[in-house]
């Protein structure tokens, strides 16, 4: 990790190097230091905007000379590819040098995202496009061995850079747009050799695919989510509480606050052990911990137990007369010998089982004691077990060990209301059962 | 017609005080040894004189089973019904020959048929003879399944009818039992069928729904519950019922536990769904049968009350051995048939028997239906020993065999008349789809190569115990014998167990196969040991070993069939031995390669043993439940 931080701090066309070489796999790694050097050299601005903070670090802070170009603010129209296509015609035709065209490459890149074009590929090309053709190219072994008009070539390493992050496959058209201003032996085309290497490689590692673009939609939102912490296929999700349409004639009421979706997930051996459940020993619902899906975070809680102390422990026989056909165990009196036992000697730590799990909108009590409750129909016999809230507070940090919190009393944050709150939530689950 | 019958049921009669000498005379021919030859096998052992020579029937059996055959065979042959027509009452005899097209399009038999079947006798083949049976052996009983076996619904109503829906009856039955119900199902009068798989419970006891509950008098069981897959379920009036019952142990609790009932359609409550649709033998009937508040009284409790599962595994396996008999005869007739169309059809001026690829196909079936034939009779001929020798995995391995060839060798007889036998023209299309169930009854092929090699080891670890102990705490003089063992055999061991030689068991043509076959049991014998010390009572779980030991097993015994039954042709001079012995060595050659590489497969460092990738590539399937490869044309750009 370290010598890939350092690369960057190499002022220079060490920099472009560095940049172009590090690829996706280190995307993460904070280029602060980089940007301040490029800042420093190419052009000092304000602070960047809080859209554009996320996006390459290559791009310097603006001069912003062309911001007219694209017109005000997005307050004003709609911020579409016409526009973008637009702007970047007019700068064609404004300026027939194309002086400046660094800049406004610069400038474009950070507004791709305002226009909603950041996943776009002809957009690139058109970038790519501003850039005049065969006056960066070098041509003789000199010009190749050093860098050949090092800014705009970073100005294109910037381009594919942002391409990268976001996901973007080059392709022979991007190749030929670069060839062509360029040359075969240029940093960014040697930027997009290895993109097009890695990319492919890397396109399917992901084993939790997840759709482009994540649906807008909560309760969809929550049912990937789902999906990706219950590995059982059989599993079946259920929403337990929509939110409460937004009312259209009145349009001063904004969905009721208490209406908070609750979307659930329990797989049939889940339930099963859930049927089986002592009623005596309380369950708990926990949570909320954060899984994050791409860029977005969702909040979930789990239904479970403590693990049975062994005292309690039934050894599962199999009874003798059970298979019709053949011994399911065979009288010998030696087991599997030491050369082909392949379980790892792992130190296990037994966790309670897990009963149910469920991502809602709100992560107060009242809202998951209504998927307890919804739990309940399928679950007829959580009706007579007392639920017990073990819920960290929003602002805390989530919980991350339970085991912890078995010893203490509940953490939420007015000790003796939430005491009163659990009581009278379970009397009220008996009451029901 | 039913004269006939009668007059077999006398023949019968008559010829029994010759088989009242004959069984007592048999134990002469065989040692009387109790020890089981598959079992045997797992220790490297050959227990000759369970296996040789190859069980023979005095002539006096021969001729009393050749008097039932004959009609049998005239009823179920084509020429009987061509010569049934030109005799006396033509008509009604043309109806009920068997008509296997017929019955499968209908998915019915003809009540003239069944009649017919029943006039013959065919009911009660082994049922005893005090209770209005034939009362067959096994391998008479085994012989008439060679014929009964042309046509699959009969051979499967049959079936049902008294390999397992009477079976219970004269196993455990008491004697009131059989008097009252025996006559009338051997005649034919009443149909018997086998109830025990539910919804839930294909061959878990455990799950059984179907309850019987004793009522307040204690005069009945109140039974309650339903049954699906039943043959015979429409037509049956007697029931061999399952049902989980409350028993009182002797500590005093109660336990569910399983009880066996006779049941008979009369006691009310009894109802049946329509007949299932199936893909072969459609002439069956199958179909889900309910009981609602069924009154049994309890003097039609089978056995003991929670003494069911032993009588339902005892049912189970005692049917399995008359599959080999049943599926030789059928595939006897298929080679009959596909040989006319091979001579006679012409490709390229030459007729299709000319062609290499068509020989093999006859040389396989023929191969096999002679190897499942020797392996049927050799079990049936075990069986028939005084002193009910337990001979179930015999049997089971006897079906796995016989069931997979009868698949295989159908399906080569179909793709020997190309295009032909695909149409519903030709029988052939027919007998594939009824050969299919045979891989499933009767205990799945997988299901049962599981109780062979489990049977088998037990047995042979029950006897190893001292040794594997020995050998797990480091007895020196234990390990260093077994390595001495190890090195010699890796340096070529001679194996001899006295098969071959002079007044060897088997006959000196068949030397080399018999060398061979030695020299895989004894190396069987091994990797037992080593899978035994290897794996212990955790085998169970090592699902694919256990077929493997199951292969190799199936195996051993049908070539110990063969080279015992051509011994006997080639000294006793029946016609065509020299045929039979070419067909023994050939099939023992096959066979010690196959084991070979199955033992190889069996060594946990060999190349051949896949087994870890096996399981990890169904893991990975299994956990995204599809296909998970990338379609060949996709791309990554």
């Amino acid at each position: 990790m370290s010598w890939v931080r350092a690369i960057p701090q190499i002022r220079g066309w060490r920099g472009i190097v560095g940049a172009a070489f590090s690829g996706a796999a280190s995307s993460q790694v904070p280029r602060q230091p980089l940007r301040h050097i490029h800042l420093g050299a190419a052009a000092p601005g304000p602070a960047p905007t809080p859209s554009s903070s996320s996006s390459s670090s290559l791009v310097p802070r603006p001069p912003v000379p062309h911001e007219e170009l694209f017109g005000p603010g997005s307050e004003a129209g709609p911020q579409d590819k016409a526009r973008f296509v637009q702007a970047v015609r007019a700068f064609g035709q404004r300026n027939a040098h194309r002086r400046g065209h660094v800049d406004f490459i610069y400038l474009a890149l950070r507004k791709m995202r305002d226009f909603g074009l950041e996943r776009d590929r002809a957009a690139y090309h058109l970038l790519l496009d501003v850039f005049p053709k065969d006056v960066f190219r070098a041509r003789s072994f000199l010009q190749r061995l050093f860098v050949h008009y090092p800014r705009q070539q970073e100005c294109g390493v910037a381009v594919l850079e942002q391409m990268e992050n976001h996901g973007v496959m080059p392709n022979r058209e991007t190749e030929f747009l670069l060839l062509q201003v360029f040359g075969k032996h240029s940093h960014p085309m040697r930027k997009l050799l290895r993109m097009r290497l890695w990319f492919s490689r890397f396109r399917a590692a992901n084993p939790f695919p997840l759709p482009r673009p994540l649906p807008r939609d909560p309760l969809r939102l929550a049912g990937l989510g789902l999906r990706r912490l219950e590995p059982d296929l059989s599993a079946r999700i259920t929403v337990y509480q929509t939110p409460a349409p937004p009312d259209s004639t009145d349009s001063t009421l904004s969905p009721e606050p208490d209406r908070p979706h609750i979307v659930g997930i329990q797989s049939p051996e889940q339930q099963e052990a859930l049927g089986r459940h002592d009623p005596a020993r309380p369950v708990f619902v926990e949570g909320p911990f954060p899984l994050w899906l791409r860029d977005q975070c969702v909040h979930y809680h789990v239904l479970r137990a403590d693990p049975l102390p062994p005292e309690y422990r039934v050894a599962e026989e199999t009874p003798e007369e059970r298979n019709l056909y053949y011994p399911m165990q065979l009288d010998l009196e030696y087991g599997r010998g030491p050369w082909d036992d392949y379980e790892f000697d792992i130190d296990e730590v037994a966790e309670g089982p897990v009963f149910a799990m469920c991502i809602a909108g709100a992560r107060d009590q009242a809202t998951l004691a209504r998927w307890v409750q919804g739990l309940q129909e399928t679950n007829p016999t959580l009706a007579g077990i007392p639920v017990l809230f073990r819920l960290a507070s929003s602002t805390r940090e989530p919980l991350d060990s339970s085991s912890e919190l078995a010893e203490q009393p509940p953490p939420s944050p007015p000790p003796p209301e939430g005491r009163e709150e659990q009581e009278d939530n379970r009397r009220q689950q008996q009451g029901q059962g | 017609m039913s004269a006939c019958g009668r007059l077999l049921r006398s023949a019968a009669r008559s010829c029994r005080a010759l088989a009242a000498f004959t069984s007592s005379r048999r134990p002469l021919r065989t040692s009387p040894s109790g020890r089981a030859f598959a079992k045997e096998l797992f220790l490297g052992r050959i227990e000759k004189e369970a296996v040789f020579p190859f069980p023979e029937v005095s002539q006096d059996e021969f001729d009393e089973i050749s008097q039932f055959v004959g009609p049998v065979e005239k009823f179920f042959s084509e020429e009987g019904q061509r010569s049934t027509v030109s005799a006396r009452d033509s008509a009604w005899d043309l109806r009920a020959s068997v008509d296997s097209r017929r019955i499968d399009l209908e998915g019915k038999i003809p009540n003239e048929t069944l009649e017919k079947l029943k006039s013959l006798g065919l009911f009660g083949m082994q049922v005893p003879e005090e209770y209005g049976g034939l009362g067959l052996s096994n391998t008479m009983y085994a012989r008439m399944g060679e014929i009964i076996g042309l046509d699959a619904s009969i051979a499967v109503t049959l079936a049902a009818h008294q390999a397992i829906g009477l079976k219970g009856i004269i196993l455990v039955g008491s004697e009131e039992q059989k008097a009252k119900y025996l006559p009338r199902l051997a005649s034919g009068e009443h149909v018997a069928a086998f109830c025990l798989t539910e919804p839930a419970s294909g061959s878990d006891a455990a799950s059984i729904q179907t309850r019987a509950t004793l009522s307040d008098d204690k005069k009945h069981f109140i039974l309650n519950g339903s049954k699906v897959w039943i043959t015979n379920g429409g037509l049956a009036n007697i029931f061999t019922v399952f049902a989980k019952t409350k028993v009182d142990e002797a500590d005093g609790s109660s336990k569910d536990k399983i009880t066996a009932f006779i049941v008979e359609r009369d006691f009310g409550g009894v109802t049946n769904g329509k007949p299932e649709d199936k893909l072969g033998i459609r002439g069956s009937n199958t179909c889900e049968v309910h009981f609602d508040n069924t009154q049994v009284p309890v003097e039609n409790v089978l056995g003991e009350v929670g003494g069911g599962f032993k009588v339902a595994v005892n049912i189970l396996n005692s049917g399995r051995f008359s599959m080999g008999s049943t599926v030789a005869g059928m595939l006897k007739k298929i080679i009959e048939m596909t040989a006319e169309y091979a001579c006679t059809r012409k490709q390229f001026n030459k007729p299709l028997s000319e062609f290499g690829l068509i020989q093999e196909k006859f040389a396989l079936m023929a191969q096999k239906a002679y190897v499942m034939e020797s392996m049927a009779y050799l079990t049936a001929g075990m069986l028939d020993q005084p002193g009910f020798p337990d001979c179930s995995m015999e049997a089971a391995v006897v079906k796995v065999f016989s069931s997979e060839a009868a698949w295989q060798c159908v399906s080569e007889a179909l793709q020997i008349l190309g295009g032909s036998g695909y149409m519903r023209d030709y029988p052939y299309e027919r007998m594939l789809r009824d050969s299919r169930i045979l891989l499933i009854f009767e205990g799945t092929n997988e299901i049962l190569r599981m109780y062979v090699a489990l049977t088998g080891l037990q047995h042979a670890g029950r006897l190893l115990t001292a040794r594997v102990k020995e050998l797990k705490h480091g007895n020196v003089a234990t390990i260093m014998e077994t390595i001495s063992r190890r090195l010699w055999d890796t340096l070529g061991r001679n194996v001899d167990m006295g098969l071959t030689g002079k007044l060897g068991a088997v006959h000196p043509s068949m030397a080399d196969s018999a060398v061979k076959l030695e020299e895989n049991v004894y190396y069987f014998g091994r990797t037992v040991e080593t899978l035994l010390i290897r794996f212990g009572k955790t085998i169970v779980e090592e699902q694919m070993v256990l077929k493997r030991v199951a292969n190799i097993l199936i195996n051993l015994y049908a070539m110990t069939a063969v080279l015992s039954r051509a011994s006997r042709s080639i000294r006793s001079g029946l016609c065509n031995h020299d045929h039979e012995v070419l067909l023994a060595n050939t099939f023992c050659t096959e066979a010690y390669y196959q084991n070979l590489l199955a033992l190889s497969q069996l060594d946990k460092y060999s190349p051949e043993n896949v087994d870890e990738q096996i399981k990890k590539l169904s893991r990975q399937i299994l956990e995204k439940r599809a296909y998970i490869c990338a379609h060949p044309l996709d791309r990554t750009s």
